[in-house]
C-alpha cells in the first residue's frame, strides 16, 4: 500500500514537471482555438513561420537577450571569483557578506527606478550596455555570495601547503585554485546567465523599451493578447535553461559537492 | 591567503562600486525626492507626500496584500515539498526524477504566470475539462481565478515557480542531516510515527531550510511580473503599486511612488538584517 502510494505521488510529480512545457509547446501550433473546444480543429507552424520574419523581431530579440545573459554570465562568475577570495577572508566577512546580500534581494524593478536617474545622467538609459550593468548589480553579488563557499579552511590549508612548497601567489593562483573552482565557476556562471535570461523588471526600465529581450516580446504578445506568439516565445524563453539545467545536474552539480 | 594588499584593495573597491554604491545611490536618490529636496518637482523638505501616501490608504493595504500572497505562497510550498522531499527522496535522488523535477526550474515568472492564466482564465484550460464534463453550464459559471480578489492566481504562480526549489532544498537536507538516521534512532526509542514527524523531522527540515524560507517571502514580497499578468489593480502588490505611481505620466505621483520604493526597501533592508542575526546565532551554536 506504502508503495503504491509512493508510486501514485511519482507520477503525480512527474505529471507536474513534464505538462506545463508541453502546453506550452502544443499551445505553439494552436491558431484558432474556440471555447469550450480542447483542442484546437487544425494545427500549424504558422506561428513559428511568422514570429521569425525579420519585422517580428523576435530573432533579434533571442540575439540581445544571449549577448546580455552571455555578457552578464560571463562578467558576475569572473568578478564574483576574485572579489570573493577577499570576502571570505576578510575579518568583517559577516558585514561583507550583509552588505552582498543587500542589491541581490531587493525587487529588481524598485532597485531600477531608483537608479534609473543615475542611468539617464550616465547616458546608458535605453542602451544595451546600460542593461548589462544594471543587471550586474544584481547577477555579480549573487556570484559573489556563492562563490565565498567555495573558500572554505580546505582551500586555505591548500593554499598554505603551496607556499610551504615554494610556489609563488600567480602559479598558486593558476595551477591551483581556478582548476579546483572550475566546476563552480560553470554553475554561477549557468545561474548567472539564468538570472540574466529571466529578467524582466530591470530590463524594462533601463532598457527602456529600447532593448527588446525575449521576455520584454513574451511581454508584448501578452500585451496583444496573441496568446499563440506569446506560447511559442515562452517555448523559446525556457528551452535554453532546461537545456543548461540539465547539463548543469548531468556533468557539473555531483562534481561541486 | 595568497592575495596581496593591492589586490584586497581592488576587490574591495569592485565589491563597493556594485553593491554598497548603487544602493546608498538609489535608496539616497528616492529618499530625496520624496521629502522634495530633489526632482522636478523639487520644493524644498516636505512631508507632504509621506502624509499623502499614507492618506489614500494604498500603501497601506498594498503592504499588508504583498505580506499575504508571500505568506500563503510560501506556506502552500513549503507544505507540499516537505510532504513530496519526505516521501520520495530516495527517487529525487537519482532515480528519473531528479532530472524531471529540474524542469519547472527552468519557469521564468513571467511563463509561469502566462500558463497559469491559460490554465485557470474563465476560457482556459481548466474551464474547458469543467465545461466538457458538465460542472460548468457556460464560461460565466466558472469562477474567477486569475485577476480575483484573492489572488488564487498569483498564489498558484508563486508555487509552480517555488515548489520544485524546496523539493530540491529539502531533498539536500534529508540526505546532508541523515534525517533517516534520527528517525530510525527515534523509532528505536519508541517513538510514535507521529512524534517521529513532529518532533524530529519538521524541526529539523525547517530550521535547516528558514534563510531559505525568509529569502523566497522577500523575493515574493517584492516579486513583479506575476501580480502585474495575474493581479488586479485594487489592491496591488508592492511593486505593481511603485511602478505605476513612477512609471506614469502624471509628474505628481513621482513623489509618492518613491515613497513607496522607500518603504519598500527599509522593510526588506530590515528583514534581511535579522535573517543575518539570526542566522549568525545559529551558527555559533
Amino acid at each position: 500500500m506504502k508503495n503504491r502510494n509512493h508510486h501514485i505521488l511519482k507520477i503525480v510529480l512527474a505529471i507536474l514537471c513534464i505538462v506545463p512545457p508541453c502546453i506550452l509547446l502544443l499551445m505553439s501550433f494552436f491558431e484558432v482555438w474556440p471555447f469550450p473546444q480542447l483542442l484546437p480543429d487544425r494545427f500549424n507552424a504558422k506561428a513559428w513561420g511568422y514570429i521569425f520574419q525579420p519585422e517580428n523581431r523576435v530573432s533579434t530579440s533571442i540575439f540581445t537577450s544571449l549577448i546580455i545573459a552571455l555578457s552578464v554570465a560571463c562578467i558576475s562568475a569572473l568578478l564574483g571569483f576574485f572579489t570573493s577570495m577577499v570576502v571570505a577572508y576578510h575579518k568583517y566577512k559577516k558585514g561583507l557578506l550583509l552588505l552582498t546580500y543587500l542589491p541581490f534581494v531587493l525587487s529588481p524593478v524598485i532597485f531600477a527606478v531608483c537608479l534609473k536617474y543615475y542611468f539617464i545622467k550616465m547616458g546608458l538609459i535605453g542602451t544595451l550596455y546600460g542593461v548589462i550593468l544594471a543587471q550586474l548589480i544584481i547577477a555579480y553579488p549573487y556570484a559573489t555570495i556563492v562563490f565565498t563557499g567555495f573558500w572554505n579552511n580546505r582551500m586555505l590549508d591548500f593554499q598554505k601547503l603551496a607556499l610551504t612548497l615554494g610556489a609563488t601567489p600567480g602559479y598558486i593562483f593558476s595551477k591551483l585554485l581556478v582548476p579546483m573552482a572550475l566546476p563552480m565557476m560553470l554553475v554561477v556562471f549557468f545561474q548567472c546567465f539564468l538570472i540574466s535570461w529571466f529578467e524582466y523588471g530591470l530590463t524594462l526600465i533601463i532598457g527602456f523599451g529600447k532593448v527588446e529581450t525575449l521576455t520584454l516580446k513574451v511581454f508584448q504578445y501578452l500585451g496583444e493578447a496573441n496568446i499563440f506568439y506569446a506560447a511559442l516565445s515562452s517555448s523559446l524563453l525556457i528551452l535554453p535553461p532546461i537545456i543548461l539545467l540539465w547539463i548543469n545536474k548531468k556533468f557539473i552539480y555531483n562534481k561541486t559537492i | 591567503m595568497i592575495v596581496s594588499r593591492k589586490y584586497s584593495i581592488s576587490a574591495q573597491g569592485i565589491l563597493f562600486l556594485f553593491t554598497v554604491l548603487p544602493l546608498i545611490g538609489g535608496f539616497g536618490y528616492a529618499l530625496l525626492y520624496s521629502v522634495g529636496l530633489t526632482g522636478v518637482l523639487k520644493t524644498g523638505f516636505t512631508f507632504n507626500h509621506w502624509k499623502q501616501v499614507f492618506a489614500n490608504g494604498n500603501i497601506l493595504s498594498s503592504f499588508g496584500y504583498s505580506a499575504l500572497i508571500a505568506f500563503a505562497a510560501i506556506i502552500i510550498s513549503v507544505a507540499m515539498s516537505m510532504y513530496t522531499a519526505l516521501k520520495l527522496h530516495r527517487f529525487l535522488e537519482k532515480d528519473l526524477l531528479s532530472y524531471l523535477i529540474y524542469i519547472p526550474l527552468a519557469f521564468p515568472g513571467i511563463v509561469a504566470a502566462f500558463f497559469v492564466f491559460q490554465l485557470f482564465t474563465k476560457s482556459g484550460i481548466v474551464s474547458r475539462v469543467f465545461y466538457k464534463i458538465g460542472l460548468i453550464n457556460d464560461i460565466q459559471s466558472f469562477p474567477d481565478l486569475v485577476n480575483d480578489r484573492y489572488g488564487i492566481g498569483i498564489i498558484t504562480a508563486f508555487t509552480l515557480l517555488i515548489f520544485p526549489f524546496f523539493v530540491l532544498l529539502f531533498t539536500n537536507i534529508i540526505k546532508n542531516e541523515r534525517l533517516e538516521e534520527y528517525k530510525l534512532a527515534a523509532s528505536t526509542l519508541s517513538a510514535t510515527p507521529a512524534q517521529v514527524l513532529w518532533r524530529v523531522s519538521l524541526p529539523l527540515l525547517l530550521r535547516r531550510a528558514l534563510p531559505n524560507i525568509l529569502l523566497y517571502f522577500i523575493f515574493i514580497f517584492g516579486a513583479f511580473e506575476v501580480p502585474l499578468l495575474l493581479g488586479r489593480s485594487n489592491p496591488e502588490m508592492v511593486s505593481v503599486l511603485a511602478v505605476r505611481k513612477l512609471q506614469r505620466f502624471d509628474l505628481l505621483d513621482l513623489p509618492q511612488g518613491y515613497a513607496v520604493a522607500v518603504l519598500y526597501s527599509l522593510a526588506s533592508l530590515l528583514v534581511i538584517y535579522f535573517l543575518f542575526k539570526a542566522k549568525n546565532r545559529a551558527d555559533e551554536k
